[in-house]
């Protein structure tokens, strides 16, 4: 036993030392290979050599043999992707959110949903959901999705503009009146829920659904609606990993090392809360991934950013589509919500990682 | 506000200084810290910034370093207002050692010295080779180049403090502020530090700003000291600004100033007791005091909490009078472990004999060893210095002392109990010295109450009875 834990520090120790482009190269591929596996099971498993073969057809740059239904090739492209391309994206997002507000807050426990998107999210959508009507392009974004990207931005203004005071916005302060908003806005979230005809009763069920979170699109518009949003906003997150890292010093340093300490916090914080806001939009509230993902990484390589942000990325990614599919695959054909997985296999994953590295983690 | 000492000449500037603080006002909401700063500091100056607590010292160096904006007044940088210079300007030129950095993350020794490169670098974070060789560079003169892989967090203070110095090295500064770099620091790595920021401005020509709270190394490292109490209270060399009434006005507390037996730099000492304080800025006469086998512990602490400086031997090493001395006493005359009194103790007890204004004898044990301090003694006792022979706490003799004795009675008094294991010669210099004018104590009170006078007053008071 004592000499298992001493190997696995030594190997952890090891993913220390390995080059950041090999790092990320295999969590890419570990990343494709989660993402064949989500496309994989289902309703109708689909072998994974079959997958791996449309997808290569699909590239164009491949011809197989099509020696499979071409229903397959439809429940691949059109309904099993999409759900899977936006549950990695969504995964990447608030992953990297979390890092990004983890940095800025200097907070271990801070999350994308700390500062107040949560609970806007969700009022935005139980107010879609009480409203008797949907969008006029419902199918191309419907309008949950829409009001919980609304609710979060909105909130997030307010929470910051709250926090404001002096040409200043102190970290304390911004977490404290996010704390407040969001009791009130789930109070407010509440009594809306009480107050609505009972008739409406579906739309509370579906808007529990929606809170426990999971990502449930049947076309590709809004994957690439959200994506347009998520993946600059990490090439942005990325290009500010320095600042990060100067950041991890404490405000005043950051100072002293020349950087426009308010000016990045805004911008870190407003960028933060928009992808966590277009991922909410289509998953739901899909806790734990933004909490621990950076806490995982930055235990197996270091808190430097320029490696934490990408390999955060991936990491959320990767864990959400598995989550996803234990989701839909433990006690299927039902779908359970995906955050009871992203806890009940993130935790004790995270609790293993913290027990079994080499130095105390001082996050 | 206490009115500015400024000495003459130390102002007219050889050349265009590199900071002036014009005029300079700043306060908190409501309330004014800082009234009408005005300095100027010269590239490769090393100033050491004093004042008490709460008396703005941190704010000026933040002030210094643009992270706050003053109120009303200027600061200049090159002649250009700080502020115009931009963060990242700033930050190119000024660098700022905190008094402490708490870092959340593990970062090794290197990613932090590294990151000093921050205000050259762009956004992304790329390095060039040169940023490397800078912060490797950086890293050796601060001497952290062995810690490069450890994790910050995981060091000792003053191994922080140091890469905290390498970091701002990194930026390659002209102005390098320190807050109360020695604050957590033991006496070791204190002057380490103080070491090391002396040598940046003195082979680098960094120009240094050092808020201090001891008075001592501050008059120790640095040429040029500003004592600050919301503004300059005086600004010059050490012996100008370590001046006692001003100490007391600004700290708030007595003091006083000296150069140290041995030492080359003013020391700032705790307040003595009321009597001493009049004397303060002068060299305080010096008691000594012969003692031995635990003789002296009494008299030493009684001396000691009565603030009467003294020397003291010589004594043995592992003498527990000695190891008392040592904490005590200003300076200690030492001989080896159980040896006789050697040629070079006498002569180094005689010259501070020469200082010496009281003597003090302890009622030790009398042995051929040491039969060379009561020669020494009775030569003090016969250039007319007072000497006062202790006698034994535990003889409680109803004989009074200023009554003229018998040899008999005075042999038997001076000879409890038994000490003399010098054939007799010990009691017979005891008897020489009081035949010389020495005066007999039995109580420690007494002793430190004919100190004091003797101090004072500087002549030869008689024992009141």
């Amino acid at each position: 036993m004592k000499r298992m834990q001493l190997s696995l520090q030594t190997s952890l120790k090891r993913l220390h030392t390995l080059p950041a482009w090999l790092t990320l190269s295999l969590l890419g591929l570990l990343l494709l290979v989660a993402i064949m596996l989500g496309a994989s099971f289902g309703s109708t498993p689909i072998p994974l050599d079959t997958i791996l073969q449309i997808l290569l057809n699909g590239t164009h740059a491949f011809h197989f043999a099509r020696h499979w239904d071409p229903a397959t090739e439809v429940i691949v492209w059109q309904y099993r992707l999409p759900i899977v391309v936006g549950t990695a994206l969504v995964g990447a997002a608030l992953a990297v959110a979390g890092t990004l507000l983890q940095a800025i807050l200097r907070n271990p426990l801070a999350d994308p949903f700390l500062i107040g998107t949560s609970s806007g999210a969700a009022l935005g959508a139980a107010i879609a959901f009480v409203l008797p009507f949907d969008t006029l392009y419902g199918t191309f974004f419907p309008l949950t999705s829409l009001l919980s990207f609304i609710g979060a931005i909105v909130t997030i203004i307010f929470v910051y503009l709250l926090a404001r005071s002096g040409g200043e916005t102190p970290v304390v302060t911004l977490i404290l009146a996010g704390v407040v908003v969001n009791t009130v806005l789930v109070a407010i979230q509440t009594l809306l829920l009480t107050l609505a005809p009972h008739s409406q009763f579906g739309g509370i069920t579906a808007l529990f659904d929606w809170l426990s979170g999971g990502v449930s699109i049947v076309t590709w518009s809004p994957v690439v609606l959200v994506a347009a949003l998520i993946l600059p906003g990490i090439v942005v997150a990325c290009c500010l990993a320095g600042v990060l890292d100067a950041f991890g010093l404490g405000e005043e340093s950051a100072a002293y090392l020349g950087l426009h300490v308010e000016r990045y916090k805004l911008l870190i914080i407003a960028l933060a809360s928009l992808i966590t806001a277009a991922a909410v939009s289509i998953s739901g509230l899909i806790g734990f991934v933004g909490l621990i993902t950076p806490h995982v990484m930055r235990l197996l390589l270091g808190p430097r950013h320029r490696l934490l942000l990408p390999a955060s990325a991936f990491g959320g990614a990767i864990f959400l589509v598995l989550a996803d599919l234990l989701a839909r695959v433990v006690l299927a054909p039902s779908v359970l919500p995906v955050g009871i997985f992203t806890a009940l296999v993130g935790a004790p994953f995270f609790l293993f990682l913290l027990k079994n590295s080499k130095r105390a983690y001082k996050w | 506000m206490v009115e500015s000492v400024q000495s003459p000449g130390q102002r007219v500037a050889q050349t265009a200084p590199l900071l002036t603080v014009e005029d300079l006002t700043f306060g908190y909401t409501g309330q004014t810290l800082l009234y009408n700063v005005q300095a100027s500091v010269q590239s490769g100056e090393m100033v050491g910034l004093l004042g008490p607590n709460g008396s703005g010292k941190t704010t000026l160096l933040r002030l210094l370093s643009g992270v706050l904006r003053p109120q009303r007044g200027h600061i200049l940088l090159d002649g250009r207002e700080l502020a115009a210079w931009g963060r990242r300007g700033i930050a190119q030129r000024i660098a700022v050692v905190p008094q402490e950095l708490q870092v959340p993350f593990a970062f090794t020794v290197e990613q932090m010295v590294a990151l000093g490169r921050t205000p050259f670098v762009s956004v992304f974070g790329t390095r060039t080779s040169r940023d490397r060789e800078i912060v490797r560079e950086a890293m050796h003169v601060a001497e952290v180049d062995g810690l490069a892989e450890r994790v910050f967090n995981e060091l000792s203070g003053g191994e922080r403090q140091r890469v905290m110095v390498a970091m701002a090295l990194a930026q390659q500064p002209r102005l390098l502020l320190l807050d109360e770099p020695t604050s957590h620091l033991d006496i070791k790595y204190q002057i380490e530090m103080l070491e090391l920021v002396r040598r940046l401005n003195r082979e680098m020509g960094m120009a240094v700003i050092a808020a201090m709270h001891d008075l001592n190394l501050a008059a120790r490292y640095f040429s040029r000291l500003l004592l600050f109490q919301r503004g300059v209270v005086a600004d010059g060399s050490p012996a100008e600004v370590l001046e006692p009434r001003l100490l007391q006005r600004v700290y708030g507390v007595n003091v006083q100033v000296g150069v140290m037996h041995g030492a080359e730099h003013l020391s700032v000492l705790p307040p003595g007791d009321p009597v001493s304080l009049e004397i303060a800025g002068e060299v305080a006469p010096k008691v000594h005091l012969m003692a031995g086998g635990g003789s002296g512990a009494l008299m030493m602490r009684a001396l000691a909490d009565a603030q009467i400086a003294f020397s003291a031997g010589a004594l043995n090493i592992g003498d527990s009078d000695h190891t008392l001395a040592l904490r005590l006493a200003t300076e200690v005359i030492t001989e080896q472990p159980f040896a006789p009194i050697s040629e070079a103790t006498r002569q180094h007890l005689h010259a501070c004999l020469q200082g010496s204004s009281l003597l003090m004898l302890c009622p030790m044990p009398l042995g051929p060893g040491n039969l060379a301090l009561l020669q020494e003694a009775l030569a003090v006792c016969q250039r007319g210095v007072p000497v006062l022979l202790l006698l034994s706490q535990n003889d409680r003799t109803n004989i009074s002392l200023t009554d003229d004795l018998s040899s008999e009675v005075l042999t038997q008094l001076l000879n409890t109990p038994a000490r003399d294991y010098a054939h007799g010669d010990g009691i017979k210099l005891l008897c020489q010295l009081v035949a010389a004018g020495a005066r007999l104590v039995a109580s420690v009170g007494e002793a430190v109450e004919y100190a004091r006078r003797v101090l004072v007053e500087g002549d030869h008071p008689g024992l009141s009875v």
